[in-house]
């Protein structure tokens, strides 16, 4: 076990727990949680009032609609079978063609209504951890919408992190391997008897479970024997094991013997010490920091094992340590860009981000949700960060701040350049994006700053910081906010000037911490 | 001795956005002369520098079905129904031929400036796409390195050069880059590489922003030397720097370069037409870049979806298809600007596929692939030996050039600097270019 902390907590580890096990708050939201002490707000996180089912699902992802879109899809592929029988082959590829244009349009909107639907939850849901923890298990086992195609599955594999956000990672790890989704992305749905695919086999070592280093090639090869004979029946989106297709023979993994199926193998690799380690290790580096000291992912490792693989015990121990609340850890993650985006949405207490925006912002911040870019899921840390995101994130922030005003500035800076080479994807984010830009009104200033603060420059720039950044800043940063306010403060402190001075805030370094 | 940050201080943050290339290159010229005591270390120069570009085949790219072995039956058998036939490609010798998809790479192959290294690889190699990318990527095939070989580029022969020595066309900082000093920049759209204010009294704003996003201690060196937090440089960061000097250090590199950036970028207009592909994005705004005049030596651009375990043959063809179309744009716009002299352009995957074609008709993870150098200074030809399709090393080909040989050949040849602190040891060169 990790040593833990006192009951007792400051508001500033208040605010820092709640950042890391959430996406932080307003400076109301971080009074409240401090206010439970320590341990009572580390079990709200863990036991949420808020049940699994609390946000309705987009119409087309609930069960039953998508069983009949399936069944109506296979009934169209028919009648287009039969209405293209006929037909010379060039007509039948123009009939076959508009249908799959037909599908691929809607299969957009789902997706890009998917990724609004889970963004605006991790927004406004009462159970910030369990978001947190799905957003991990998707980063974790990730899978991309670009191969897999449709959101639907998409949204079911989210849901079963969502049931398994903080349960034994041992029981996720074996739904994952009939999980449609990744059946579809790590191809295991064509992987059959005497023509093994091994794309599953590898991975499911190499990133979901052992790592590096802890396996042989041998032990792949022959996994990816036990791991054929599972088919998705695209009718009704459930996986059977289809004994035909499985190599029923003997197979070796990790020195035992036996005829092993997919289960199977998951149970041997559950078996091995390294299983007991990945994990929390990941866990620790998602909430706290990278590189954590062996002894603190020995500790973890022994409670993992002992809690037969169940992640909640665990995160109790990673928030409750001293370890997490010490100074090398308190503000000194890079935030994520969703984390960037939520957060700030929150702290800037808006409801609902601007129409559109946010899938693109994540797309320019490098990291689209339901799309992370291969199968090892994103890089973090100072991956996010590079001379172009940072610029893109203060832009991002600018323009969620200040609103509509920033739209004539991004229109006229690009269209010289780019009408010669944007494609039409381009051309539908750039109409998107205008049409947020014109109808983006920006935070209620009012209420965030209000008149009377904006009397005393350094008084409103403290209170600023303090939702912004949770913390006392350089003397050099807040001096810089003072100056400017003071320079603003000439005969009225505008709605407008409190939003260049937040976007001046949120264009730092600094911000781009946690 | 000024350090950088010193000297980007004096030189160029005092500006104001509109001063020019020449004078920046002049005080680079300055500044190397006042610490040019490392015979290593190059002038980097706007006009006439030597430029790599390093074009990236991410996912594994199938060599056998890039440079086909069309006359050994050992490949058809292999591949019954992925197998390219002797009609369907360009033959480049008796023994192998070019996909029929790179019609361009073949022309520029008979008038001797593609370099096509065979059976590429190196020791022990690793099937994980992200080791194996690591390992290209560091030059280091135990995997330790928490720099790049580009990266290494920059810090060894290149001090005191600005931030945009190198350039990466993507969202994110590749691993070559990542260096002890100076890891180069990154953007995806020059038009909004920039602060945008946008509001009033944009002057005074951006007076602010500038104070703000500057490094406080500019009094220390950036030798990552002293700093007591190491976390891990990895990716893109420089080694053992703390998560707020990375962030100081990136923001004021992003400020640096962008108003140059987007000034070059919109000066030049390419009259060759480019495929609307994100790979002919990419090396159109190479070009502009180069035309522009930037001291940059090394860009590095990527081409993806080389992961083929699944119906390969459709994608496979369309992929090498678009980077021929962007390669053949890309070198006739290099002449037109009369630029052509100064840039090759070398490709690289993680790894080749598995000789044999999977139930899929795919090819899962292998190992020894083809690496191509194009350009008016590569002595053309196939360098190494195909490596042989019936003795393989579980199921896959043996390599029989070292991958660093090429770097070697590279960084000696073409951007003539010693490769061996680069490389960290002495690797054979392949006598392409140089």
């Amino acid at each position: 076990m990790l040593p833990a902390a006192p009951d007792e907590w400051t508001i500033q580890e208040a605010a820092h727990l709640l950042r890391r096990a959430g996406f932080g708050g307003s400076p109301k939201d971080i009074e409240s949680f401090h206010a439970l002490g320590r341990y009572k707000a580390v079990e709200s996180l863990l036991a949420p009032t808020e049940p699994v089912d609390a946000f309705n699902l987009p119409a087309w992802a609930t069960h039953d609609q998508a069983l009949a879109d399936m069944k109506e899809r296979q009934e169209q592929f028919q009648e287009i079978r039969r209405a293209t029988r006929d037909l010379s082959p060039e007509e039948a590829e123009k009939v076959r063609k508009e249908y799959r244009q037909k599908q691929q349009r809607t299969e957009r909107q789902h997706g890009i209504e998917a990724q609004g639907w889970w963004f605006r939850r991790m927004l406004k849901t009462e159970a910030p951890l369990r978001e947190k923890m799905v957003l991990f298990w998707h980063d974790h086992f990730a899978t991309s919408l670009q191969k897999v195609k449709q959101p639907v599955l998409m949204v079911m594999q989210n849901e079963l992190f969502r049931r398994n956000a903080t349960g034994s990672f041992k029981e996720l790890t074996h739904s994952i391997l009939k999980d449609p989704a990744m059946m579809l992305y790590l191809d295991t749905q064509t992987s059959k008897k005497g023509q093994p695919n091994e794309n599953f086999a590898r991975e499911v070592m190499e990133l979901f479970t052992l790592g590096e280093g802890n396996y042989t090639e041998p032990d792949i090869k022959e996994a990816a024997r036990a791991f054929t004979g599972y088919s998705l029946n695209r009718l009704n989106g459930t996986v059977v094991h289809n004994k035909r297709q499985w190599d029923e023979g003997e197979k070796k993994i990790f020195g035992k013997s036996g005829k092993f199926d997919g289960d199977d193998v998951i149970d041997l690799l559950f078996a091995q010490e390294a299983a007991a380690r990945y994990v929390p290790k990941k866990l620790w580096e998602y909430f706290a920091a990278e590189d954590p000291p062996e002894e603190g992912v020995d500790a973890l490792a022994k409670s993992f094992k002992a809690a037969d693989f169940k992640v909640e015990p665990l995160l109790r121990e990673i928030f409750r340590s001293k370890a997490f609340y010490s100074d090398k850890i308190v503000r000194n993650q890079i935030k994520s860009p969703i984390q960037f985006l939520v957060q700030m949405f929150k702290e800037l207490e808006l409801e609902s981000p601007p129409q559109g925006y946010t899938v693109n912002a994540q797309l320019q911040l490098g990291q689209v949700l339901f799309m992370p870019p291969n199968v090892a899921g994103w890089d973090w840390g100072k991956a996010w960060i590079n001379t172009n995101t940072l610029l893109t994130r203060y832009n991002v922030a600018g323009f969620i701040t200040k609103g509509a005003q920033e739209s004539s500035q991004l229109a006229d800076n690009g269209d010289a350049m780019m009408d010669q080479e944007m494609d039409k994807k381009q051309m539908r984010v750039a109409n998107l994006l205008d049409r947020a830009q014109r109808t983006w009104a920006g935070p209620d200033y009012e209420k965030i700053a209000p008149r009377p603060l904006r009397e005393d420059p350094e008084k409103l720039v403290d209170s600023l910081v303090q939702r912004f950044f949770q913390a006392p800043l350089g003397g050099k940063e807040r001096g810089a906010f003072i100056e400017y306010a003071v320079s603003k403060k000439g005969a009225i402190f505008t709605n407008k000037e409190v939003g260049e001075l937040c976007h001046l805030m949120l264009s730092t370094p600094h911000y781009q911490l946690d | 001795m000024k350090t950088r940050r010193d000297f980007l201080r004096s030189t160029i943050l005092g500006a104001s956005a509109t001063w020019t290339v020449p004078m920046f290159v002049e005080r680079t010229f300055a500044d190397l002369h006042m610490g040019a005591r490392d015979l290593a270390t190059q002038p980097v120069t706007g006009k006439d520098g030597t430029i790599l570009v390093v074009l990236q085949l991410a996912g594994g790219n199938d060599g056998l079905n890039t440079l086909v072995p069309y006359a050994d039956d050992a490949y058809h058998s292999a591949r019954p129904s992925l197998g390219k036939k002797e009609k369907e490609i360009i033959k480049l010798s008796d023994h192998v031929g070019l996909n029929g998809a790179m019609p361009f790479m073949g022309s520029l192959f008979k008038e001797g400036n593609l370099g096509v290294v065979q059976g590429v690889g190196y020791p022990n190699p690793n099937r994980s796409h992200f080791v194996s990318t690591s390992i290209w990527e560091t030059a280091d095939i135990q995997n330790r390195s928490s720099t790049g070989w580009i990266g290494r580029y920059f810090d060894n022969a290149c001090d005191g050069a600005d931030p945009t020595v190198g350039i990466s066309l993507n969202k994110t900082q590749p691993e070559s880059f990542g260096a002890a000093k100076n890891p180069g920049v990154c953007l995806s759209s020059p038009e909004l590489y920039r602060w945008i204010h946008g509001g009033g009294e944009k002057a005074q704003a951006e007076e602010f922003f500038a104070s703000l996003n500057s490094p406080e201690d500019d009094d220390n060196p950036v030798d990552g030397a002293s700093i007591d937090m190491p976390a891990g440089g990895k990716v893109g960061g420089i080694e053992g720097e703390s998560n707020l000097a990375f962030l100081e250090r990136v923001a004021m590199d992003a400020r640096v370069s962008s108003a140059k950036i987007l000034e070059l970028a919109s000066k030049y207009k390419s009259k060759v037409n480019y495929e609307g592909t994100p790979i002919s994005r990419s090396l159109n705004m190479v070009s502009r870049l180069i035309a522009g005049g930037m001291p940059t030596r090394v860009y590095y651009v990527s081409h993806g979806g080389f992961d083929t375990h699944n119906q390969q043959v459709n994608s496979h063809d369309r992929l090498l298809g678009q980077l021929d179309r962007a390669l053949k744009s890309f070198f006739a716009d290099l002449k037109e600007q009369g630029n052509d002299k100064r840039v090759v352009l070398m490709t690289f995957s993680e790894f080749g596929r598995r000789v044999s074609e999977n139930a899929s008709a795919g090819t899962d993870h292998g190992r020894a692939s083809c690496m191509f150098l194009a350009g008016d200074a590569v002595k053309g030809g196939l360098f190494g030996a195909y490596p042989s399709l019936t003795e393989l090393d579980q199921g896959d080909l043996k390599h029989n050039v070292d991958f660093r040989g090429v770097y070697a050949s590279v960084l000696e040849g073409w951007l003539k600097t010693s490769s061996k602190p680069i490389l960290r040891g002495d690797f054979a060169k392949l006598g392409m270019i140089g």
